[in-house]
Parts: structure tokens; C-alpha cells; sequence
């Protein structure tokens, strides 16, 4: 059956598989946001440390990690490794592993912005009553950071799904590389990349629906 | 209660305080005045160890702030634990409030006696409770910040730090931010503790304040104590040009 120039029995012949790859992007994107914090969290925190070592430390893993794109990080990861020390990453741990690593060094930005934006006055009335410098972040400053961490973190969120099309390139099977499996037996690269980027669109529409949805909670549950 | 000796302190280059010594009994008010720049919140940061000195020392009753003193005689960094306790024990109300926005009224009062003193969560509501009522604001306990105004915000903040039992009070600029109307009741709760007997240093603009209620006032300029006298012979008498001038511009 055709609609137009759209061959639809063909597009509900492929949509299953798309699907199936869909499903693989949500989990590499979800293990990644979660280890990409905590990541960010803990190099957040480092670059702002008063112990000058962690502060340069974070501040290098930053520079390394945004300096070079997550394309060659992948490679050096799956390739590179497994030449050099006899580490053969499986695709799926390669390519969870490099997004964390690169998500972490992005969010770390976000989450240190975040911090620096809460006014001193804050954590120095939080000092004065006698709160160490661990508490007076936990209770005072990463709370107020949080809201405002948000709409940034969202962006990234949705740039880190993106960004899982990369890992087609390791022979992870997710939803870019499933498109690409089809075109290689199908030859019919306009339906199939046009199926694949609607499906990325939905995705990304919804995770930014989500985010909205939290921003709103947040702002009632804080009384402004 | 209150002793500084001869301290120094620089931003870089800046020398912000110079060889300021300063000794403050139990129960005594001490207003501080001086022009912008002086260093006078900058003496009051140090006495909180918010800012290091780079020479001299500071004790309160008799406990060296941030450093320890050795059997030899020298002085070696406290620990951070014995830092904390020490500011715990002295109030900070600043020029700009710094409530925490995130948090009611009643949370801010609570949180340092939850947070540092570990007290239970009932007790630390009851005293919290009566900390907003002694600042009249018993029916605020449950508004954010944001919904307050300038000089009901000023007086949580005198409640949050008085919530630590703190032994010393110190001020900087309490009214500076307030709208003209708003200074007198935030002036009030800062009288009353006057009237309990709380040892405490005021750095105030307040003329008729520092008249009222100041046992001492210090004069302090370009990083010195210039005059530190009673306010009759300051503001009747004062023994620099220096502070004659300043007083002049300001009443
Ligand atoms: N963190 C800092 N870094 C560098 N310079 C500082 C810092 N804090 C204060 N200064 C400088 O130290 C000097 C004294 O500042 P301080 O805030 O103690 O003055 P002040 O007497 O409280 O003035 P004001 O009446 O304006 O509050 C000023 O020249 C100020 O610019
Ligand atoms: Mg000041």
C-alpha cells in the first residue's frame, strides 16, 4: 500500500526494529545521565575543592574530556583499549562507559556554574552558625543549585541522547545502527533515516516534556 | 571575653587592617562606625574566621579562633571540628540577610540546632517557635523568605542566629538594606537583647543607635582604630579631625 510517495507496508515493516533499537537508546541514555552525574556531582565538587590537587585534577578532566570529540573518545575506547592492554570492552560497555565519561565532564560544568551561582552570602550564613563546609553544601548550597540546574542539565540530558547515535560506530546496536542495518539490506536510506530521526524527535519530546513537568514542581514546591 | 591583638590582614596588596587590637567584656555593646572601606566588616569576618589573619591573634574567652597555642608557646592551625564549634558560638547577622531561600521561616531558625547541634527535631521546633515570638514573627513561621520584607527578614535572621545560644552577637550593618520605615523594629530586637545582657559588636550607620544603646564606640578608618571612647565623648568630643569630619557628613 502507498500513501503518496510513502510506501507504508514497508514503514510497518521496518518500525519494529527501529522500535527494538529505540528501546536500546533509552537504556544507553538513562545508564549514562545516571553515571554521567554522579561523575559531574564528584568533579563538581573537586574543581571547587580548597585542595588544590583535586581542583586541578577535575579542572584537566574537563579540559581533556570537551576537548576531544566523543567520536575518538569512543574509538580509543573500544579500539584503543583492547590494542594496547588486551581490554575488549563489549560494545554495550564501551559505549556506556564513554558517554558517562564525557556526560560527567559537561554536567560537572553545569553542576560547578550552578554552585557558583548561589550567593556567597549563602554558604558563609551557613559557616556562621557553625555548619562545616560538606554540611552547609548539602543543606544550603546544593539545594538552591538544584532548581537552577535544571533547565541546563535538561539540554545536556537531551544532547547525551543525541550523542548515543555515536555509538553506532562500535557496533552497538541501538536505534541509529538498526537504521543502518536496515539500509544495508534495503537500500532505501530516505524512508529509513526519516523513520529513525521521527523516532529520535518523539524522544527528545518527551524528555523535555518531562523536564518541564519537574521545573513546574519544583517552582510550587518552593513557595515562589 | 572578647580579645584582639594586634592583627593584620591583606587582600594581596591591600592592607585591610592595621594592627588592630580590640578587647570586648562580657555583656559590654560595642559599636563600630567608620567610613565605606574601612575594614570594619572585615574585622568582624575575622573574629567569625570567615577571613584568616595573617598576624596577631583573636580569643574568645580565652580560646585562641582557628589557632591552638602549644606547650612551646607557638601557634598552629586548629582544627576545622574546633573552628566550627567556635563559630557556633558567635551569632552573624549580616547586611543582607542571607536567609536561606530554599527553606521556611521556621526551617531557617531550626537549622542550625538540627544541622550542628544535633538537637532533636521537636525541641529545636519549640525554642525556633519562641525565637520567632521574642522577634514578633510567631505568625510568619511558616511564609518563605521571599514573602517577607526586608526588616521581617532581618529579624529571622537575628532568630536563626540566636537559635545557637550564641554567647557573642556580631552585626554588620543590620539596617543598612532596609527600607527607612523598616529600620525601628529590627533596631527593637536588637535593644532588647541589649536590655539581656548579650555581649555584642554592632557595625551600624545608626547614630542615634550607637548613642542609645553602645557602651563603647570604636572609630575605625583606612584599616585602623582611630578612637575608641564612650559615645557621649565621641559624638560630643571626638579627639580626631578624622572622625569629626565623618560624624559631620553623616548626622
Ligand atoms: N574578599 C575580598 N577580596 C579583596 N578585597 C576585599 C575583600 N573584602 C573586602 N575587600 C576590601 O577590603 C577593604 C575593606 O573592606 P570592608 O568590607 O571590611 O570595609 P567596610 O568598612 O565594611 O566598608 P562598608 O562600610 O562599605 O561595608 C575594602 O577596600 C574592600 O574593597
Ligand atoms: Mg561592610
Amino acid at each position: 500500500m502507498r500513501i503518496g510517495p510513502i510506501d507504508v507496508e514497508f514503514l510497518l515493516a521496518i518500525t519494529p526494529i527501529l522500535l527494538k533499537g529505540a528501546l536500546m537508546t533509552i537504556e544507553l541514555t538513562v545508564l549514562s545521565i545516571f553515571f554521567g552525574t554522579i561523575i559531574g556531582l564528584f568533579v563538581a565538587l573537586m574543581k571547587i575543592s580548597r585542595f588544590k590537587l583535586l581542583a586541578v585534577i577535575g579542572g584537566f578532566y574537563t579540559w581533556v574530556i570537551r576537548g576531544i570529540p566523543l567520536l575518538v573518545q569512543l574509538f580509543i575506547l573500544y579500539y584503543g583499549l583492547a590494542q594496547y592492554f588486551d581490554i575488549q570492552l563489549s560494545p554495550k560497555a564501551a559505549a556506556v562507559l564513554g558517554l558517562s565519561i564525557c556526560g560527567g565532564a559537561y554536567i560537572a560544568e553545569i553542576i560547578r556554574a550552578g554552585i557558583q551561582s548561589i550567593d556567597k552570602g549563602q554558604m558563609e550564613a551557613a559557616l556562621s552558625l557553625g555548619m562545616s563546609s560538606t554540611q552547609a553544601m548539602r543543606r544550603v548550597i546544593l539545594p538552591q543549585a538544584y532548581r537552577r540546574l535544571l533547565p541546563p542539565m535538561g539540554n545536556e540530558f537531551i544532547a547525551l541522547m543525541k550523542d548515543t547515535s555515536l555509538v553506532s560506530v562500535i557496533t552497538m546496536v541501538e536505534l541509529m545502527r538498526s537504521g543502518i542495518l536496515l539500509n544495508t539490506t534495503y537500500f532505501r536510506s530516505m524512508e529509513i533515516y526519516l523513520t529513525v530521526g521521527i523516532i529520535y524527535l518523539i524522544m527528545t519530546t518527551f524528555f523535555i516534556y518531562i523536564i518541564c513537568r519537574l521545573e513546574k514542581r519544583l517552582a510550587i514546591s518552593e513557595g515562589d | 571575653m572578647i580579645v584582639i591583638e594586634h592583627i593584620n590582614k591583606h587582600f594581596g596588596k591591600l592592607h585591610v587592617l592595621k594592627d588592630v587590637s580590640l578587647t570586648v567584656a562580657r555583656g559590654e555593646v560595642v559599636v563600630i562606625i567608620g567610613p565605606s572601606g574601612s575594614g570594619k566588616s572585615t574585622l568582624l569576618r575575622c573574629l567569625n574566621y570567615l577571613e584568616t589573619i595573617d598576624d596577631g591573634y583573636i580569643t574568645i574567652e580565652g580560646q585562641p579562633i582557628g589557632k591552638i597555642k602549644l606547650p612551646d608557646g607557638r601557634l598552629v592551625d586548629d582544627s576545622r571540628k574546633n573552628v566550627y564549634r567556635l563559630r557556633s558560638r558567635m551569632g552573624m547577622v549580616f547586611q543582607r540577610f542571607n536567609l536561606f531561600p530554599h527553606q521556611t521561616v521556621l526551617q531557617n531558625v531550626m537549622e542550625g540546632p538540627i544541622t550542628v547541634s544535633k538537637t532533636p527535631v521537636t525541641e529545636a521546633k519549640d525554642r525556633s517557635l519562641a525565637l520567632l515570638a521574642k522577634v514578633g514573627l510567631a505568625d510568619k513561621a511558616d511564609a518563605y523568605p521571599v514573602q517577607l520584607s526586608g526588616g521581617q527578614q532581618q529579624r529571622v535572621a537575628i532568630a536563626r542566629a540566636l537559635a545557637m545560644q550564641p554567647r557573642v552577637m556580631l552585626f554588620d550593618e543590620p539596617t543598612s538594606a532596609l527600607d527607612p520605615e523598616l529600620v525601628g523594629e529590627v533596631l527593637e530586637v536588637i535593644k532588647d537583647l541589649v536590655r539581656e545582657g548579650m555581649t555584642m559588636i554592632v557595625v551600624t550607620h545608626e547614630m542615634g543607635f550607637a548613642r542609645e544603646v553602645a557602651d563603647r564606640v570604636i572609630f575605625m578608618n583606612d584599616g585602623r582604630i582611630l578612637e575608641d571612647a564612650s559615645p557621649q565623648a565621641i559624638f560630643t568630643n571626638p579627639s580626631h579631625t578624622r572622625t569629626r569630619e565623618f560624624l559631620s557628613k553623616i548626622l
